[in-house]
């Protein structure tokens, strides 16, 4: 028996569909009180419901950021389940670490044989950053059974605000703040993760974005993530009201925005097929259309020495997100014309 | 005089730009006239949260050779200004790492100065700040808390009249026209320097005798050292655990049963608003949109103290204690009193 057949198959977890569903299919929190991250986070939130659609035989393993050094601040913890920290670049080593341990130890007879979720976290800066290879190596894995959920606040917030590679074009960051002769200090675009493990890892079977604004959405995804056979990775889009310096109340409302201007879509693959969920998938498959970015931005600080020309300039490249992306907010790019017919 | 120090305590984030500008602004007076100087913030204060009380500190020095050494030490001890930028944290702070409540006062030096942003009176203000046995000066400056943002300043002159204050209370810092120059080219033109002069003219220090102001002993707790940890700094789940048990699903964790097991925001609080301050820290009382008990309090209530009752007789109240499980734990208190009593059996870390 080697480890390529050895299979003991994955969690069967009820999906919640809609918000007053949770309390019959997600009730018992396993993220409880006990840690010390800002009022209005929202990666404290995406950490909850994510613990919550695990359940309790699960093993959560976190990467250096803002959800490991928040939450286990000397000898007090909100975490119910197993929880252990890895370094700021193994999310990915670490999760298929321990799916093949625990497969192991299963196989020798050492452990009861039970499937365990196993899930990663890792932040913006462990995911779209430094954490990139191991990442992508967890998820060429195929035989093991496992999660990684990236919760990105666009900066490494942890450390007071540095930009990263997911940080949004102009936002005023530590290393980016704007000055009398030079306003917009950042001028790259979002780096597009999720789809970059999705189109790069073609046996990878699940790869979706969510936020927590949309919690039925998130519950679902994290539950999918969990049941499809072999490596999953979930995008999450965190307002941080630290970072982004808004006040709490709005955390709920930034991320609703965030959606519903068409910044950052909402979108799973299952086993070779994209759909846009929630409101996403009314921007695409028609219904609704997209709000104006304007709002989004303006609410926040870090977007505060925008001007007039800067938002029409934010807006008009997420115009082309939706009009020139073969997929929206997916593939940067459309297949070009034949060249045997060009002159 | 050899060496001064000072520490801005405020609010992380909120107030961070503020205690950096006071801070600095102070060395580089002083640099102006020779000295040397230091300005930093506090260690275990990094990384900071929304709001969490902060430190920053300042050492002003006449040789660099006081400097080094001074500086080699993680913080200082005692202080000869103490800046409190918003007078809520007078009570005692604790930031967020595990330091147990510290006092307002804790290390201004004997004789040294309290300066407070305050809209209450000195003697309102020793009221809640803990008592020591040494004596000590406290000033006012008249004006509340000024909030702002990381990114976003709010420009209002409590920078200047902060530093006017502190200037008044330790002369030994620098001259007045170093701090002048300083000010334009850190914080602001005359507007500031005028808010500055005139702070410094007014501040006014009221002396604290030994034994003046709050008299309970600041909530402490015993903290694990490295020999007491187990091996892996491994945590078990309070409530201890019951093994695989009876339970077809393998090993059974245990969980805090003080803590909530179900979902939180399937349940509001009922507050009861003749007892309550309304201080608005709580969420219900700052509601404008929904049903507000609040406003059904305000509208109604005789209406609301029969609502209040229904819903103890249908049993759907559960009451519960400030204090959380853990504090009650690390304390060494236990968690006797206070709790929901049916839920509650939860041995204190000690005997775990």
């Amino acid at each position: 028996m080697t480890d390529s057949v050895y299979h003991i198959g994955t969690q069967d977890l009820p999906l919640t569909n809609r918000v007053n569903q949770i309390p019959e299919k997600a009730v018992e929190e396993y993220y409880t009180s006990g840690h010390r991250t800002c009022q209005g986070c929202e990666s404290a939130l995406i950490m909850r419901l994510m613990a919550k659609a695990a359940g309790p035989r699960t093993i959560i393993l976190g990467s250096t950021g803002c959800m490991y050094v928040a939450n286990t601040t000397y000898y007090s913890t909100p975490w119910v389940v197993p929880w252990m920290h890895t370094q700021l670049g193994s999310a990915g080593s670490a999760a298929t670490g321990t799916a093949a341990a625990l497969r192991a130890l299963m196989r020798k007879g050492k452990m009861k044989e039970e499937p365990i979720n196993v899930i990663a976290f890792c932040g913006d800066g462990g995911g779209v950053d430094m954490g990139v290879s191991s990442i992508s190596a967890a998820l060429m894995h195929t035989q093991y059974n496992l999660l990684i959920i990236c919760y990105d606040n666009e900066s490494y917030a942890n450390t007071d605000i540095q930009i990263s590679g997911s940080s949004p074009w102009g936002a005023n960051t530590t290393f980016t703040p704007p000055g009398k002769k030079i306003r917009i200090m950042y001028k790259n675009w979002k780096k597009n993760i999720a789809a970059l493990y999705a189109v790069g890892h073609t046996k990878c079977n699940y790869v979706a974005t969510g936020d927590a604004s949309y919690p039925a959405d998130l519950i679902d995804k994290v539950r999918k993530g969990l049941k499809e056979p072999g490596p999953a990775f979930i995008h999450t889009f965190d307002p941080c009201p630290k970072g982004w310096d808004y006040d709490p109340f709005y955390s709920h409302k930034l991320g609703e925005l965030a959606v519903e201007s068409g910044l950052f879509p909402l979108w799973e693959m299952t086993n070779g097929e994209l759909t846009y969920t929630g409101v996403s998938a009314r921007h695409v498959y028609g219904g609704r259309s997209r709000k104006p970015v304007r709002e989004y931005l303006e609410t926040q600080g870090r977007f505060h020495h925008f001007i007039e020309e800067d938002y029409q300039y934010f807006q008009s490249e997420v115009e082309k997100m939706w009009t020139d992306w073969a997929m929206p907010g997916v593939i940067p790019f459309k297949l070009g014309a034949d060249p045997s017919k060009k002159k | 005089m050899g060496i001064v120090s000072y520490e801005v305590i405020y609010r992380g984030i909120f107030q961070r730009q503020l205690a950096q500008k006071i801070s600095r602004t102070l060395v580089l007076a002083a640099v102006k006239e020779g000295k040397h100087g230091i300005s930093f913030g506090r260690y275990s204060d990094s990384p900071e949260r929304n709001g969490i009380p902060a430190k920053q500190f300042g050492y002003i020095t006449d040789t660099p050779e006081e400097l080094e050494e001074i500086a080699a030490q993680y913080e200082p001890k005692q202080v000869n200004v103490s800046i409190c930028v918003d007078d809520t944290m007078c009570k005692g702070i604790e930031s967020w790492a595990w330091t147990g409540l510290q006092p307002i006062n804790e290390v201004t030096a004997v004789g040294g100065t309290l300066i407070v942003t305050s809209n209450n009176s000195a003697q309102d203000l020793v009221k809640h700040i803990h008592r020591r046995d040494t004596p000590y000066n406290i000033s006012i400056i008249e004006g509340g808390a000024s909030f702002a943002g990381l990114w976003v300043y709010k420009d209002d002159g409590t920078d200047a009249r902060c530093l006017g204050a502190a200037l008044k209370a330790c002369p030994d810092i620098c001259s007045m026209a170093s701090l002048e120059a300083a000010i334009r080219e850190n914080v602001g033109g005359d507007a500031h320097v005028d808010l500055a002069k005139a702070s410094y003219e007014d501040a006014r220090s009221d002396e604290v005798k030994p034994g003046e102001g709050n008299s309970e002993a600041p909530f402490t707790f015993e903290l694990l050292g490295w020999d007491s940890m187990r091996p892996g700094v491994v945590i078990d789940g309070v409530g201890g655990h019951n093994g695989y048990g009876d339970s077809k699903d393998g090993y059974v964790p245990g969980r805090n049963e003080v803590f909530k097991k179900w979902s939180t925001r399937s349940m509001r609080p009922v507050v009861q608003f003749d007892k309550c301050t309304k201080c608005t820290l709580c969420y219900e009382t700052v509601f404008e949109d929904r049903d507000s008990q609040y406003e059904m309090w305000n509208s109604d209530k005789d209406g609301f103290g029969k609502y209040v009752e229904d819903k103890l007789a249908k049993g759907k109240v559960e009451n519960r204690h400030p204090i959380t499980g853990l504090a009650g734990a690390f304390s060494g208190l236990g968690l006797e009193g206070g709790h929901n009593d049916n839920t509650f059996s939860t041995k204190s870390l000690k005997e775990l």
